[in-house]
């Protein structure tokens, strides 16, 4: 550089951004300060792996050795409803809000045939993926949960999920549940204004049932309300894991499609396609 | 108390008392800030059912505020760029002005989005709860960490702006601390800020059950969109409120240069935005994608505001403004030049947000077309919520202009001096 002294020597000197002095002190000051931190300090550690494993922290919940699936079947399904009302009464949903719905479709020769469509609890949920907040994760048995004291109701899992499972509580429920007593009792609380919920295929029934050595699928206690109510055994609840498991012996069996299969969202309920379709 | 002038520049006249207009303009916004408080207030105590979003609409006028908002902020990142990194000192006459317009729309979509969550109470929860895979968590961090540096931008030019301030001896010292690593931010920001204009973009654009949204193109249309017209709304905003206090804000070459600038990204946005488009529409065949777009011109104007609103009138009409050279001297012509490409990207946020909404979803294994078409119209609790925010931004950034040494090149159109004192 040359030595000149006129005034550029000045504006040099003031878009000088530090000194060799300055920037040697601030690295090995704030290299030694993490590397303080970062041995000594153990509520830092444990809140930096609460933070980074926000989302895989929740797998501890449910049995790796289940993965819940349903399988529905639309060429037995008669449009009855009625497990669209035992879910609305026993997971206390508002009318507009249902978690398990029913629509009607025709094949492509014009026949009518009824699907109804729970949350399908995808391998690949495009739900969890999106949400900000790790609020929905994966269960290590396969099921899709929410945790509703930390979604902070940003509604991009309602914009990202493929089926419209999810609903959004945009006021606070003061409602009376119309399906009660006639379809069942609420076995779990209401949801708070202000977060996003899906059914969940009745979590509190599996987790009871397991405890008390109960089998999902099989024991009416430990099964959605949505499978027991079914009058015509349209719905099969089970453990996709096992083989031997009724659910696992239809698919093996019988000719399945899942919804969007396009997609690769790889749901874990199962419909039986109605003659005519596919 | 005597106004402090430096005997080196003659500081030119500085007006002391406020003009009826002045005092009009601050009451209208007030008013506007006033009808934003109400209806926040309406939002927040009885909840998001007061709007007309649904289940299967979720997001509506507020989203399309708190993308405009970010978009139009995006002259900050880039015009500090330029100056700190790519060593372009002089721009800053315009940089400081881009910084607070940057400034005023992070914050804007901040209280948008705060208005929008159901769970405004736990605003906070991104940063404690982290999914890393979620682009919006990563949008999220990069605006809370974009609207620091921003404010560290800002702090040293409002210290220098006042005679007090600046008397305070810490305060001095911390603003010259900042400044000196200002390259630093400015290199942070451009960073932060590449990362969430573009993911903003891919919000839409990951979404593969919509395939109106999915798209590769989508995260880059919105960094560059956002380019063109947040510079565009730094020089609209120069401009106007030169013509307001009958001063030059920034030097002429220095602006006809920024102008430039925005012409070109104008035009890169037009190009990506026109193969997207043969790609997906013309040159392809996804039934999907077709019957998606079928539906949007049956159903909105979604068309019109299409080529026109977002193409013509949105990059390519202002784009020949910016670069034809008599065009661009015209100061007038130059204004409506820089709002088309304002309004161009407000339309292209709404058509963006709304119209993968319109489109129903489609599940079902049959033939059926079973889901409605979705329908929105905002409710005037949403648009005075809007209202309020635009308010805010406008009524701080008039503060700024009269209150802050924003444009520190300006001179008065008449006396032909600077208005503030030259320090270098």
């Amino acid at each position: 550089m040359t030595q000149t002294p006129t005034p550029t020597k000045d504006k040099a000197a003031k878009l000088n951004i530090l000194s060799r002095r300055e920037f040697m002190t601030l690295l090995i000051g704030g290299g030694a300060s993490l590397v303080l931190a970062a041995t000594l300090s153990e509520p830092l550690d444990t809140f930096a792996s609460q933070i980074l494993h926000n989302r895989a922290r929740n797998a501890h919940e449910g049995d790796p050795s289940y993965h819940w699936g349903m399988v529905i079947d639309l060429s037995k399904c008669i449009g009855c409803d009625y497990c669209v009302w035992a879910c609305q009464a026993t997971n206390d949903t508002a009318d507009d809000m249902r978690w398990n719905i029913r629509v009607e479709d025709t094949t492509p020769l014009g026949d009518l045939f009824h699907v109804t469509r729970p949350c399908l609890h995808c391998k690949h949920a495009p739900c969890v993926e999106v949400c900000p907040v790790g609020a929905t994760y994966h269960r290590a048995d396969g099921l899709v949960m929410m945790d509703y004291n930390k979604c902070i109701g940003c509604r991009y899992c309602q914009t990202a999920c493929p089926y419209g499972a999810r609903q959004f509580n945009w006021k606070e429920r003061d409602d009376v549940n119309a399906q009660t007593p006639e379809w069942g009792q609420p076995e779990v609380g209401r949801r708070q204004r202000g977060v996003v919920e899906k059914c969940t295929f009745c979590v509190h029934r599996i987790d009871a049932g397991l405890a008390k050595g109960l089998m999902p699928g099989v024991d009416e206690e430990a099964t959605p309300a949505c499978v027991n109510v079914c009058p015509v055994n349209a719905r099969f609840f089970g453990n996709l894991n096992d083989p031997e498991s009724t659910v696992s012996k239809i698919i093996a069996t019988m000719p399945t499609l899942r919804l969007r299969e396009d997609l690769g969202t790889e749901p874990s309920v199962y419909y039986i396609p109605p003659e005519g379709l596919v | 108390m005597a106004t402090v002038i430096t005997t080196a520049q003659p500081a030119a006249v500085t007006r002391r008392r406020f003009s009826p207009l002045f005092i009009a303009w601050i009451i209208f916004l007030v008013l506007m800030l006033l009808t934003g408080l109400y209806s926040g207030l309406q939002v927040l105590i009885n909840g998001l059912g007061v709007t007309n979003l649904t289940d299967e609409l979720p997001w509506g006028l507020w989203i399309t505020v708190d993308l405009s908002a970010i978009g139009l902020g995006a002259g900050a990142f880039t015009l500090s760029a330029a100056v700190y990194i790519f060593g372009l000192k002089r721009y800053e006459a315009i940089a400081r002005a881009a910084v607070l317009v940057g400034l005023l729309g992070y914050s804007s979509a901040m209280l948008a989005l705060f208005v929008d969550i159901g769970r405004f109470d736990r605003f906070y929860h991104p940063m404690i709860y982290w999914n890393v895979h979620s682009v919006l968590w990563e949008i999220t961090i990069c605006v809370m960490l974009y609207l620091t540096v921003l404010l560290i931008e800002l702090f040293p030019v409002v210290v220098e702006s006042s005679q007090r301030l600046k008397r305070i001896k810490p305060l001095n010292n911390l603003a010259h601390l900042l400044h000196r690593f200002m390259p630093i931010a400015a290199l942070f920001g451009m960073g932060v800020s590449l990362l969430h204009q573009s993911s903003l973009g891919a919000t839409y654009g990951i979404l593969t059950a919509r395939p109106f949204w999915y798209s590769p193109s989508a995260p880059v249309l919105f960094i560059l969109s956002a380019i063109a017209a947040g510079v565009s709304l730094t020089v609209f905003v120069t401009i106007l409120s030169g013509k307001l206090l009958g001063r030059e804000m920034v030097p002429a070459d220095i602006l006809n240069n920024v102008v430039k600038f925005a012409g070109f990204m104008c035009l890169a946005y037009v190009y990506l935005k026109l193969w997207s488009w043969a790609a997906t529409n013309y040159y392809s065949y996804v039934p999907e994608q077709r019957l998606g777009v079928e539906i949007l011109a049956q159903n909105t104007p979604y068309n019109f505001t299409f080529w026109f609103g977002e193409v013509l009138f949105g990059a390519l009409v202002p784009a020949m403004f910016f670069l034809w050279g008599r065009l661009r001297r015209n100061r007038n012509a130059l204004m409506m030049a820089a709002l088309m490409v304002i309004t161009g990207l407000v339309i292209n946020r709404w058509n963006m947000t709304l119209s993968g909404f319109v489109i129903p979803l489609d599940w079902s294994p049959g033939v059926r077309d079973i889901f409605p078409i979705n329908q929105y119209q905002p409710a005037l609790v949403e648009w005075g919520v809007a209202i309020g925010i635009i308010g805010y931004s406008w009524i701080a950034f008039t503060l700024g202009v009269r209150f802050l040494r924003l444009y520190p090149q300006a001179k008065d159109v008449k006396t032909g001096l600077f208005v503030h004192a030259q320090t270098d």
